[in-house]
């Protein structure tokens, strides 16, 4: 089970998707090093304009196509180690073709790495680039926690997926998708990664991955039932019981900030009516006029603020939770596939117990299965470890992230309440001084 | 009674002023309220207390009854601090007063009564009547209204109010001697009919205008707070249920097992922080409720003068035609179809003598008219004086206090802002441990 020895499984219904051409791939460019990043955004930008069969139109924000460099300081789970591989996702382009209309975003890579013939690569990817790249590495790397990518159909509700607010979501999750497996020790060395990242002509080598695929005579057969495992070792059956709790109290967490943000959402619109009303009244007063003026226009800057909260919450907070109960799902599936392993083994085992009597001495291949195992087990551990500590960091940042922005939403309405003050006050000052 | 009627005279005859001296006047009273009784008298409501018996048609009721204490300020300074004398008033009797006041002092923007029964509630505020909290608010709005009357530069010299406070004994009866009743049901029978006025004070129609539009402000205030305190409620308490989740959650992690608890533990704080939030609130629906009343004051002083007006114009008008009927006899023309005119055409003309009689009949008739008319005039003009000295002390009194509650208001909203960032840092600080 070392990295990069593809052991493809037979994949379905990934042929039709790949055999559309990607109207991209002659345009996937190679970013050479230069000091201004800026320029080179510009000038790919241009390119795209100039699709034979795509018009691209762009949704990005200038925020998002903010440099590579900014996002590589800006990125705040260094873990002191040292670091040689960075990537990201940024600047979302939509495309319409006659055929369909997609995104695609672009993914830079910078990287002091031997195994990349370049230090630097900007690429064009669209969704099912992403998607076929976590195929490859859940096939070529059955034994690691492979990070999940945000669902293809994600947030009921959402009408059109070729908003801003979505593309930026999904834009977000690729990012975190891509820097999760730059990050693994191992996952990071895969060869499909490698020319995900760097490949001008993705779908070329798609195709000749098909190609091979038959040729591969060796595909992994693992014991989908009918065995019964003699007993899930107490660390990894801990491991179990921790994701079935941890996933029921996410869902609880997710529940609750949706109904928060309900709730506020009700709130701003009685909010939105309120201060009118105070306006209103100033209308038909005299020396009250500036005061109610005054009160007015502070319940509509509180009114701007939390409505800054709840879309802060909406786009910042729920869709973490979501990648978090992916990731949890990913997790499942990896310790489902150890205890596979761990079945197969013993099957073998048994099996070999029983024709002990006949011969001594252990076959190879029962050998081989335990080897197996073992290797399981320790990526597995290794994987656990790790995500324990990324999941530790993750919700770190997401609910201290939770409490700034709620600090700053009250922080905006206490200023907005002692701005009024003075005015308040003085009126009052000026009347008691005449009498 | 007689002492009352005197003591109307007297404030009459008082605000006999020049514009100067008005202004004058009002700043004193306004500089000096409550030179009157709260100089020499201090008043409150102690408390509130719920009582059982048996009514008028002998069924058995609960009510409430409130404990009026008054304590002379003399006394007070000279530390001698005596106890207090104190007496129980049920609502109903505060409401006796209060109409007693309307109806004597008709030019009087009289302060109204808390209300009878809990309005622009948000739900999750009882509004029933023998609820501890509505109770004690109502005591408050009770108290809040005795200390208006109490300062007030002429309700506070009524003889009837000091006894209200002074003796429980014989009030009722003492309230229903001055025979006001009469008066009630008279007042109420007019400001319940419809007529048109044609001449219109150009400021009390402005001032009816006002009132109107402040009932209405006020209410649509009342009622859209109401939705917002649900909402906020709302808001707060779903966040409680993070409390759980993080305390249930922290069960199943080391490293971030404690953060996570104390940090569940500040969004059970910030839940709870909720109740005393909005429970602050209602007081300043209340000084807004006031108004609400005030407003209702405010119209019945504009009707008031509007009846007196109708009546002015009523009597000017009898007055007209009486004096055009002598021009008519006077003359022997009748200038406009009348059924007069028309019997005297069918039956011939009067004899002389009779037409004497008549003539000397309408005489008599139009010098009681002009006397009914300068009398209506005097009145009306009087009334005018009376209702606008205490129009300005009410709108001075009003901007004063509104200006107040917004203050208060804002800065109870400040420190609810400054609550939530405490909170949000405290759970903060909790999760960068984690």
């Amino acid at each position: 089970m070392s990295a990069g020895t593809p052991k493809s499984l037979p994949s379905s219904g990934q042929k039709s998707i790949q055999d559309i051409s990607h109207p991209l791939s002659a345009e996937d460019s190679v970013l050479t090093p230069s000091p201004d990043l800026g320029n080179n955004t510009a000038s790919i930008g241009e390119k795209d304009l100039s699709l034979p069969n795509g018009t691209p139109v762009d949704t990005s924000s200038p925020a998002s196509s903010s440099s590579l460099l900014n996002r590589l300081q800006l990125d705040d789970d260094l873990d002191g180690e040292t670091r040689d591989l960075f990537v990201s996702v940024d600047d979302p382009k939509k495309h319409v073709s006659t055929m369909e209309t997609y995104i695609t975003y672009r993914v830079s890579t910078k990287t002091t790495r031997t195994e990349f013939d370049l230090p630097e690569y900007s690429v064009r990817r669209r969704y099912q680039d992403f998607d076929w790249l976590r195929n490859k590495l859940e096939e070529s790397q059955p034994t690691h926690l492979i990070p999940p990518l945000p669902e293809k159909f994600v947030m009921k509700g959402v009408v059109d997926r070729f908003s801003e607010e979505f593309v930026e979501t999904r834009r977000k999750a690729l990012d975190k998708f891509l820097k999760r497996v730059a990050d693994h020790p191992v996952l990071s060395f895969n060869e499909h990664f490698n020319v995900f990242l760097s490949a001008k002509d993705l779908n070329a080598y798609k195709r000749q991955g098909l190609a091979l695929l038959t040729k591969m005579g060796e595909s992994v057969k693992y014991v989908t039932g009918g065995y019964k495992l003699r007993g899930r070792p107490l660390e990894f059956a801990a491991m179990g019981d921790y994701l079935d709790v941890f996933t029921q109290k996410l869902g609880t967490i997710d529940r609750i900030a949706q109904r928060i943000i309900k709730e506020q959402s009700e709130y701003l619109v009685e909010l939105r009516e309120y201060g009118p009303v105070y306006s209103g009244w100033a209308a038909s007063e005299g020396d009250l006029q500036e005061p109610l003026e005054g009160v007015s226009g502070c319940i509509a800057n509180c009114s701007t603020a939390l409505e800054e909260l709840t879309e802060d919450m909406s786009e910042d907070f729920l869709p973490v939770l979501r990648e978090y109960v992916l990731y949890i799902e990913s997790m499942k599936n990896v310790l489902k596939k150890r205890d596979q392993v761990q079945a197969e083994y013993e099957a073998k085992l048994e099996a070999v117990a029983f024709r002990k009597e006949e011969r001594t001495g252990m076959p190879t291949d029962v050998e081989k299965c335990q080897d197996r195992v073992e290797c399981f087990n320790a990526d597995l551990k290794a994987d656990w470890d790790r995500w324990q500590n990324n999941k530790r960091q993750d919700f770190r940042q997401l609910l201290t992230g939770m409490a700034d922005k709620n600090i700053q939403y009250y922080e905006k309405c206490l200023a907005a309440w002692e701005s009024i003050i003075p005015l308040l006050q003085e009126k009052q000052d000026v009347k008691s001084d005449t009498n | 009674m007689a002492d009352c009627d005197s003591e109307e005279i007297a404030v009459i005859g008082n605000t006999d002023l020049t514009a100067a001296e008005l202004e004058n006047n009002k700043n004193n009273t306004m500089a000096e309220a409550g030179t009157t009784l709260l100089r020499r008298m201090e008043i409150s409501v102690a408390e509130a207390e719920k009582r059982t018996g048996k009514n008028a048609v002998n069924m058995q009721e609960t009510y409430t009854v409130y404990l009026i204490e008054t304590r002379p300020i003399d006394a007070a300074a000279e530390s001698q601090n005596p106890t207090p004398d104190s007496l129980w008033r049920r609502y109903s009797e505060f409401e006796l007063l209060r109409n007693y006041l309307l109806v004597t002092y008709p030019f009087i923007v009289v302060p109204p009564l808390p209300e009878k029964r809990a309005e622009f509630v948000w739900h999750k505020l009882s509004a029933d009547n023998m609820d501890p909290d509505f109770v004690e608010r109502r005591r408050a709005g009770l108290e809040n209204f005795l200390l208006r009357v109490a300062s007030h530069p002429i309700l506070s010299n009524d003889k009837i109010f000091h006894h209200f406070l002074a003796e429980e004994q014989g009030w009722k009866e003492a309230v229903f001697e001055t025979g006001f009743q009469a008066k009630a049901d008279s007042r109420l029978k007019a400001l319940n009919a419809t007529f048109r006025v044609k001449n219109p004070d150009k400021r009390f129609t402005e001032l009816k205008h006002y009132s109107d539009e402040l009932q209405s402000v006020t209410s649509q205030l009342l009622r859209v707070r109401a939705r917002v305190a649900d909402r906020l409620y709302g808001v707060y308490k779903v966040h409680g249920n993070y409390g759980r989740v993080f305390s249930e959650w922290s069960a199943i992690e080391k490293e971030m097992g404690d953060g996570l608890q104390s940090a569940g533990h500040h969004m059970d704080a910030y839940a709870t922080s909720v109740d005393d939030i909005l429970e602050e609130e209602e007081h300043y629906a209340d000084q807004l409720k006031e108004y609400l009343f005030y407003a209702e004051a405010l119209r019945a002083v504009c009707r008031k003068h509007e009846l007196m007006q109708y009546e002015l114009e009523t009597a000017a008008q009898d007055l007209a035609s009486k004096k055009q009927q002598r021009e008519e006899l006077a003359t022997g023309t009748i200038r406009t179809f009348s059924l007069k005119g028309m019997t005297s055409k069918l039956f011939g003309q009067e004899t002389p003598e009779q037409r004497e009689a008549k003539l000397s009949v309408l005489e008599e008739q139009i010098a009681e008219g002009e006397e009914l008319v300068k009398e209506k005039n005097a009145e009306c003009e009087e009334y005018v004086k009376n209702a606008w000295v205490d129009i300005e002390r009410f709108k001075e009194q009003k901007d004063r206090d509104l200006k107040e509650a917004l203050i208060s208001y804002a800065i109870m909203q400040i420190s609810v802002c400054k609550k939530g960032i405490q909170v949000w840092t405290n759970a903060k600080e909790c999760f960068s441990k984690m």
